[in-house]
């Protein structure tokens, strides 16, 4: 009796510390009206777009994952009808695991501005990413080069370019 | 006895009036160190606002960063595993604490760490105050509390008047000394090197230099002939630096799991910080754990040896001077001219600038 007593308490304590670490893949922050933390299946969830880039040997790939634009706006960043004026100063800037960083203005991020969306893509070619390059990347579609298509995405910031 | 007792009077009553002095003077004025660096290094680094450079903040940081009271026993200083000579590293695999035992990972150099922002070979620390926590309190490097090194300071006379003149009142503290180490240490900027020299057009690359850095910024490209060793890839351009953090291939099986030991990401395994190559070549050994002894050894790697593992840099995969080759493929001569261009971003100003020496040597 006290030993399954103190396995549920174990066990409901072990839930709730595992529900408090929810395994956050993306923070989204700075401009935003809803910080955001996503989960892998909060990435799921979203409707998903495909698109074609190139790799750097510029083979072509399909990716698959969630615009960029929806990440954004699902935090209250002021994208589509208000992205005018002052609004259109505002850069996003993406953070990787490996430290490395690249900055979008945010109407290049817009379907309003942009043929083709950049997305967070969580698969390619029907399979996960790489290792190496997942859980999420960016895929910017029409760039000759691959260097905004940053691998292992882990956080957005949206700010105000300033002088 | 009562003659000893006047001189002591009169020894402290004109200590108190010193300080006094050289409070007023100093309260309002610690005076703004300039930092000169290239305009091709960029400003994107941030000091924090409570702790701007000043001259006599500089000078005190200096003056602690050679201060063996700061470690238990008296026995070392910053400066021990950080020696000009080597830039600020100090030749070792492993260098030892104040209690005799080896580091796990190898001591870094000090260059330029202005535009670092995240420390350690893990980029687990933000900011240079931060920073200088771990080897001033762990048992392993420096090994005595802040609360002690407050005390010992505060029985050497020099540091009330040192840092008054930095901080506006006399008062150690913690906090003051970890601030006046990261301004000392933000003022360590290397940039002239003879890759400096040839930036600003005063130096003639050899052929071998040149090549060197033709190989350096370029990526091999065998269908069109193209060699290339995509070192700026990480090592970014002029800096020689960008802060990034990459799992090199240097084993499969992790015993150090660098960053992953941080975030608790598995494809964070093997993964350690991107070091800046400026002045290379005095900071041997190389790696986080020091295994390679030359740069020879390092080059090799990269062209030869670099293990296919899970998380291996994509930057490090594909990456082949050959057709469908697996391996960087240098050739013996491309390996020579890496080397001279590496050779290239040696700073002898930097290891015999009077402003870095040991104050305690000349005092």
């Amino acid at each position: 009796m006290k030993t399954t007593i103190l396995i549920s308490i174990m066990l409901a304590v072990g839930l709730s510390v595992a529900a408090q670490q929810k395994d956050v893949l993306l923070k989204v922050s700075g401009e935003v009206t809803t910080p955001l933390e996503l989960t892998a299946s909060d990435i799921r969830a979203m409707p998903h777009i495909t698109v074609v880039a190139n790799d750097r040997s510029g083979t072509p790939h399909h990716y698959r994952g969630v615009a960029l634009e929806d990440v954004l706006s699902k935090a209250g960043v002021t994208l589509g009808r208000q992205l005018r004026g002052e609004n259109l100063t505002k850069y996003v800037l993406a953070r990787c695991a490996d430290g490395y960083e690249v900055v979008y203005s945010l109407a290049e991020l817009d379907s309003s501005f942009v043929f083709h969306v950049p997305i967070i893509a969580d698969s390619t070619d029907g399979k996960p990413l790489d290792e190496a390059k997942g859980p999420l990347r960016i895929i910017v579609p029409d760039e000759k080069k691959p260097a905004r298509s940053c691998f292992q995405l882990t956080a957005l910031t949206i700010r105000y370019a300033r002088d | 006895m009562r003659g000893a007792h006047y001189i002591s009077k009169t020894l402290i009553t004109g200590l108190v009036i010193g300080s006094a002095l050289s409070l007023s003077f100093n309260r309002d004025h610690p005076h703004p160190y300039k930092l000169v660096y290239p305009t091709y290094f960029g400003d994107r680094y941030s000091i924090p606002k409570d702790n701007p450079e000043t001259i006599e903040g500089v000078a005190l940081g200096r003056m602690l960063f050679y201060e063996k009271a700061l470690s238990a026993g008296n026995k070392i200083s910053c400066a021990t595993c950080h020696q000009q000579q080597h830039a600020f590293s100090d030749g070792k695999r492993f260098s030892r604490g104040a209690d005799g035992v080896r580091q796990s990972r190898n001591t870094m150099a000090l260059v330029n760490v202005l535009w670092t922002r995240n420390f350690f070979w893990d980029g687990r620390t933000p900011g240079l105050e931060n920073q200088a926590d771990t080897p001033l309190t762990n048992i392993h490097e420096m090994g005595q509390s802040l609360e002690i090194s407050v005390k010992k300071l505060g029985a050497r006379k020099r540091y009330a008047r040192m840092f008054a003149a930095a901080f506006g009142e006399a008062r150690i503290t913690p906090e003051r000394i970890e601030k006046a180490l990261a301004q000392f240490e933000r003022t360590l900027i290397s940039c002239n090197s003879r890759y400096d020299q040839y930036l600003r057009g005063t130096y003639k690359p050899t052929a071998s230099e040149e090549n060197g850095i033709r190989l350096f910024y370029g990526s091999p490209n065998p269908a069109r002939a193209v060699r290339g060793a995509s070192c700026s890839h990480c090592h970014g351009g002029p800096k020689t630096y960008e802060e990034l953090f990459m799992n090199n291939g240097l084993d499969s099986i992790y015993r150090d799991p660098g960053r992953a030991a941080v975030t608790g990401r598995g494809y964070d395994s093997g993964r350690f910080r991107v070091v800046t190559l400026r002045n290379i070549a005095l900071t041997a050994p190389y790696m986080h754990d020091g295994r390679f002894k030359k740069l020879e050894d390092v080059v090799d790697h990269y062209s030869d040896h670099v293990v296919k593992n899970r998380y291996l840099s994509p930057f490090l995969q594909n990456n082949s001077n050959s057709l469908h080759g697996s391996e960087l493929d240098l050739t013996a001569k491309e390996k020579k001219d890496l080397i001279a261009f590496l050779n290239m971003l040696t700073d002898s100003s930097f290891i015999t600038d009077k402003r870095f020496s040991d104050p305690f040597v000349h005092s």
